[in-house]
C-alpha cells in the first residue's frame, strides 16, 4: 500500500492538474471573439449534451470493454425526450424516464 | 469598465438572486450524484485512503469519474504520476465546457474566472450554458449551479464515509440515468433548430463510434470539437447564429 504523505502528493496533483483544465480557457477569450470561433463555441452544448447522453443510454461496460446494449434505459431516455420536447422542464423529464425505467423492470426487461 | 450609479447599485441583489437560481435549478441532479459521492466514498476507503483523505479529494479535485478511476488505480499500486497523468486526460474535456462559456464571463473580474472555473463540472456547465443560451443565464447563475454541485459532492462523501460499506445499487432503482435524463430535458428543446439536429446527429455517430474505439472519454471531446465545428460550418452564412 502506498504511504500517506504519497497519496497526498497524488491528490494535490490531482487537483493541481485538474484546474489546468477548467481555467485556462476562460481566461484565453477576452475581448471580442471572432465570428467564426463563436458560431463554433455556439454548437458545443449541442454536441457536449448529445456525448454525455447517448452512452449511459446504449452502452453497458463488461469487463471494462464498452459494449451495445439495448435495456430498459434506451426506452427511458427517449420518454424522456418525448416530455421534454413537449415542453416538459428537467424534473418532468427525470419522473418521466424514471417511471418508465422502474415499469420495464418491473415487467421484466 | 463603467457602471451607472444605478446598475451598481441594482447589482448585488441580482447577483444573489441569479446565485439562487442556478443553485436551485441543479437540486434535480442532486439525486443523481449523492449516490455517486457515496459510492466513491466506499470505493476511496477500500483503496486504502483514509477518510480525510477521501474528502479532500472530492473537495480539492472535484471530478467525479476521475476520482472513482483515482480510487482504483490507488487500489491496484499504480505509480502516482501515471495518477495524476490520467486524471488529466479524464479532465480533458473541461477545456471544452470552458471555451465554450469563455464569451458569456468576458466581462467577469479575474478573480471571480478564477474561482468559477474551480467548479466546472459536465452537469453545472449543462444546466449554466442552457440559461445562456435562453438569455437568462449571468456569471451569478452559473456560479450558483457550480457551488450546487460543491455542495452536495463533499456531502455525499462524508456520508459514503460515515455509512462505510453500504453500498447503493443505483442501476437497480436507475438512478444513473438521472444524469443523461436531465441532458436530455435541456438538449430537446435546442433541436427544434436544423443546423443544431444535424450537430446531434453528428456529435451522436462520433459519441457512440468513439465510446467503443477509443480509450476513456476522448469521445466527449472529440464528439464536442469536431460536431460543433461542422454545425459552425453549415451555419457559416446565417448571421442569426452568431449572438
Amino acid at each position: 500500500m502506498i504511504n500517506s504523505m504519497t497519496i497526498w502528493l497524488t491528490i494535490i496533483g490531482m487537483a493541481l492538474v485538474t484546474y489546468l483544465t477548467r481555467a485556462p480557457a476562460l481566461f484565453a477569450l477576452r475581448g471580442e471573439v471572432a465570428p467564426w470561433l463563436r458560431r463554433w463555441l455556439s454548437y458545443v452544448p449541442v454536441a457536449v449534451f448529445t456525448a454525455l447522453i447517448l452512452p449511459p443510454l446504449l452502452l453497458q461496460t463488461e469487463h471494462d470493454v464498452p459494449q451495445l446494449a439495448f435495456g430498459p434505459a434506451l426506452p427511458a431516455g427517449i420518454v424522456g425526450a418525448l416530455v421534454a420536447w413537449r415542453g416538459g422542464n428537467v424534473l418532468l423529464t427525470i419522473a418521466a424516464g424514471l417511471v418508465t425505467f422502474w415499469a420495464l423492470r418491473w415487467l421484466g426487461m | 469598465m463603467i457602471f451607472s450609479e444605478q446598475a451598481v447599485a441594482h447589482q448585488p441583489a441580482s447577483h444573489r438572486r441569479d446565485f439562487r437560481a442556478g443553485f436551485v435549478a441543479m437540486l434535480p441532479l442532486w439525486l443523481g450524484a449523492a449516490p455517486f459521492g457515496v459510492i466513491y466514498a466506499v470505493t476511496a476507503l477500500e483503496a486504502g485512503l483514509t477518510p480525510l483523505q477521501t474528502l479532500a479529494m472530492s473537495l480539492l479535485v472535484f471530478a467525479g469519474a476521475s476520482q472513482f478511476t483515482a480510487a482504483g488505480l490507488f487500489a491496484s499500486g499504480v505509480a502516482p504520476l501515471t495518477i495524476v497523468i490520467t486524471t488529466l486526460i479524464i479532465n480533458l474535456r473541461h477545456v471544452l465546457l470552458a471555451a465554450s462559456l469563455a464569451p458569456y464571463l468576458r466581462r467577469a473580474p479575474a478573480w471571480f474566472k478564477a474561482l468559477l472555473a474551480f467548479q466546472i463540472t459536465d452537469e453545472s456547465y449543462a444546466v449554466g450554458t442552457r440559461a445562456f443560451l435562453d438569455g437568462s443565464g449571468s456569471p451569478a447563475y452559473q456560479f450558483g449551479a457550480n457551488m450546487s454541485m460543491y455542495v452536495i459532492w463533499p456531502i455525499s462523501t462524508a456520508l459514503g464515509i460515515a455509512l462505510g460499506s453500504f453500498l447503493p445499487d443505483t442501476a437497480a432503482y436507475g438512478l444513473d440515468l438521472v444524469f443523461p435524463l436531465t441532458f436530455i430535458a435541456l438538449l430537446v428543446p435546442l433541436l427544434r433548430e436544423r443546423v443544431s439536429v444535424l450537430v446531434a446527429v453528428v456529435a451522436g455517430v462520433l459519441t457512440l463510434g468513439g465510446a467503443l474505439l477509443l480509450p476513456g472519454k476522448w469521445y466527449i471531446l472529440l464528439a464536442g470539437i469536431v460536431a460543433s465545428g461542422v454545425g459552425a460550418w453549415l451555419a457559416r452564412t446565417d448571421e442569426r447564429v452568431t449572438r
